[in-house]
């Protein structure tokens, strides 16, 4: 590395100090990180796809742990239900009392804001908030359990026991978190629908047979939301379970994995609400 | 293999207790109360833990370089993710408009409807999940190892406060970090709307800027807004330094109070929100 300075000297000793380095110099430097950057995102993205892959293919060809899957819909889905309910809960308080505020300012009409809000509720706000509160919830457990296995080294005696770490440990938490995922998003959304109606009681004097006034949902709305459910039941267990895997670094590694898996399914859930939401207002 | 680990990690006071002969009844109410104490305890906690700061604060003492570096790791790191969130949150937001836009043909009203929710509820509101995502679970991972190894008992020895040296510059920090990022989120959430609006709807940026300070929409939103975003910080702050502080139990600990983190300011965040809400409405 230090070959090239010996070889064409210059006056300048910072400059030779920095060819000494070898890195590079202070252009080539920046433009360096950016290509490792990339490299790395793609690494990354070709991993996930892996697991993805390899989750999906053991679905339908691997061997079952008996019990693992009803033990992962419990720690998914029975153990979320109270966090899920009161997080959306508020939620629902929210937006309510936000859109009315931003009714008032044009017209003082509150007779469409029940519809309005369930047609939203269905296409968009129920799968999205509910999956980014649970993303917290279970992603990170996900990560954790899954990650703090691999640093004690424990993935390593499964890959010896000639057993697929994805058959065993992804796989019965991707097929809970479909089923409970889906379960949570509607009963997350009912219980936001109400609180909605009880602060439009209460704060704008709209009584429940106003409020309840599902017209404007129509077979479009379902359809997106319940894309929408099954896609985020899919990515939380197969992001999380990436990041779990992909620990390094004793227990320090355990809090980064966590970290990551939480930052990279919200991601994930809002980058992939992007494009199912184009796609179904473009085709309905 | 897989069953076998995850039982003994886990001594949470809301798991179920099966089997140990008390009837169903006792043992829901025994839960009940348990989650009860263990929430008690963990707000109490936070209350000394603020307490402790505010104590701090006046007059200032704040190790500077600590802050710094604290500063930069938080904010410029977490600039690239804000920025994808933020352009992707206000995509999404025009097309949840774009029906409502289509069937009332309010094409001038796009900036003000998308404008209002993104400055009022959703830019903060998601800013502050990404930030307590990536900010506040890296904050308590750093502390609760600094706890488990005895580091912090290390710092006390050398008779330095790690209240004033650890806990006040990663509080500031945090604080900090989410105002200027919902700030930052707000403008590229709004240019990411725009872009969608002519792209999906062909309303031309220049009517939906019109939209925007048509008059329906103040400086009083925006500073809604940041308002919200100071209060999350101080509760993504004060609920990840209290974890990572409280952490117990080794390694397994240190994974264990990060998601403890993950979910008590996503729960904080969502209660807090409503209240600020109401009162600023």
């Amino acid at each position: 590395m230090t070959a090239p300075s010996q070889e064409h000297p210059t006056s300048d000793p910072s400059h030779a100090e920095l060819a000494a380095a070898g890195e590079s110099s202070a252009l080539v430097r920046p433009i360096a990180g950016l290509g490792a950057t990339a490299l790395d995102f793609l690494r990354a993205g070709l991993e996930l796809y892996s697991v993805f892959v390899r989750t999906l293919y053991y679905v339908f060809r691997g061997r079952r742990e008996r019990g693992a899957l009803v033990k992962q819909m419990y720690e998914i889905g029975n153990r979320s239900v109270f966090f899920v309910s009161i997080t959306m809960g508020f939620i629902g308080m929210i937006l309510v009392y936000q859109s009315g505020l931003q009714l008032r300012r044009v017209i003082p009409d509150f007779t469409m804001l029940g519809a309005t809000y369930i047609e939203l509720l269905v296409r968009d706000l129920g799968p999205s908030i509910a999956s980014l509160i649970l993303t917290t919830r279970v992603g990170a457990g996900i990560a954790a359990e899954i990650g703090s296995m691999v640093v004690t080294e424990q993935v390593d005696a499964l890959r010896m026991c000639a057993a697929d770490p994805i058959d065993f440990l992804v796989v019965p938490r991707f097929l809970a978190g479909l089923v409970m995922t889906a379960a949570l998003i509607v009963w997350a959304s009912t219980v936001a629908y109400f609180t909605g109606a009880l602060t439009a009681y209460f704060a704008y004097d709209l009584s429940f047979q106003t409020f309840f006034n599902t017209s404007l949902v129509d077979t479009g709305d379902v359809v997106t939301g319940v894309t929408k459910c099954i896609v985020y039941g899919a990515a939380i267990p197969v992001v999380s379970g990436y990041c779990g895997l992909s620990t390094f670094g004793g227990s320090e590694g355990v809090g980064w994995a966590t970290t990551r898996a939480v930052v990279n399914s919200s991601l994930a859930i809002i980058v992939l609400d992007f494009f199912i939401s184009g796609a179904g207002f473009l085709i309905f | 293999m897989a069953a076998a680990t995850a039982p003994a990690r886990n001594p949470n006071p809301r798991g179920p207790s099966r089997g140990t002969g008390t009837s169903k009844l006792d043992s829901f109410a025994g839960n009940v109360g348990k989650s009860f104490l263990y929430i008690a305890a963990t707000a109490g906690g936070m209350g000394v833990l603020l307490g402790q700061i505010i104590a701090r604060l006046f007059p200032p003492r704040i190790d500077k370089t600590e802050l710094w570096r604290n500063l930069y790791k938080m904010s410029v790191k977490s600039l690239p993710i804000v920025a994808v969130t933020a352009l992707f949150t206000g995509a999404i937001m025009v097309i949840q408009a774009a029906p409502i836009v289509k069937r009332y043909g309010a094409e001038g009203l796009l900036g003000w409807g998308a404008g209002f929710g993104t400055l009022r509820e959703i830019a903060p509101l998601l800013t502050a999940l990404m930030i307590s995502g990536r900010v506040g679970a890296n904050n308590t991972a750093e502390l609760g190892t600094m706890v488990v190894t005895e580091q912090v008992d290390a710092l006390r020895t050398l008779a330095i406060d790690p209240i004033s040296f650890l806990i006040l510059p990663r509080f500031i920090g945090i604080t900090l970090t989410l105002f200027m990022m919902t700030l930052y989120a707000d403008i590229l959430a709004l240019f990411g709307a725009a872009f969608t609006g002519e792209a999906l709807l062909t309303v031309s940026p220049q009517s939906f800027y019109n939209g925007l300070v048509g008059g329906l929409l103040g400086f009083g939103d925006v500073a809604n807004g940041l308002c919200k975003s100071f209060v999350f910080g101080l509760v993504i702050a004060l609920s990840s330094c209290h974890f990572g502080l409280s952490t117990t139990g080794g390694a397994p600990g240190v994974g264990r109070s990060v998601t403890a983190t993950v979910v008590a300011s996503a729960a904080g965040v969502f209660i807090i929100d409503y209240l600020v809400s109401f009162i600023l409405g």
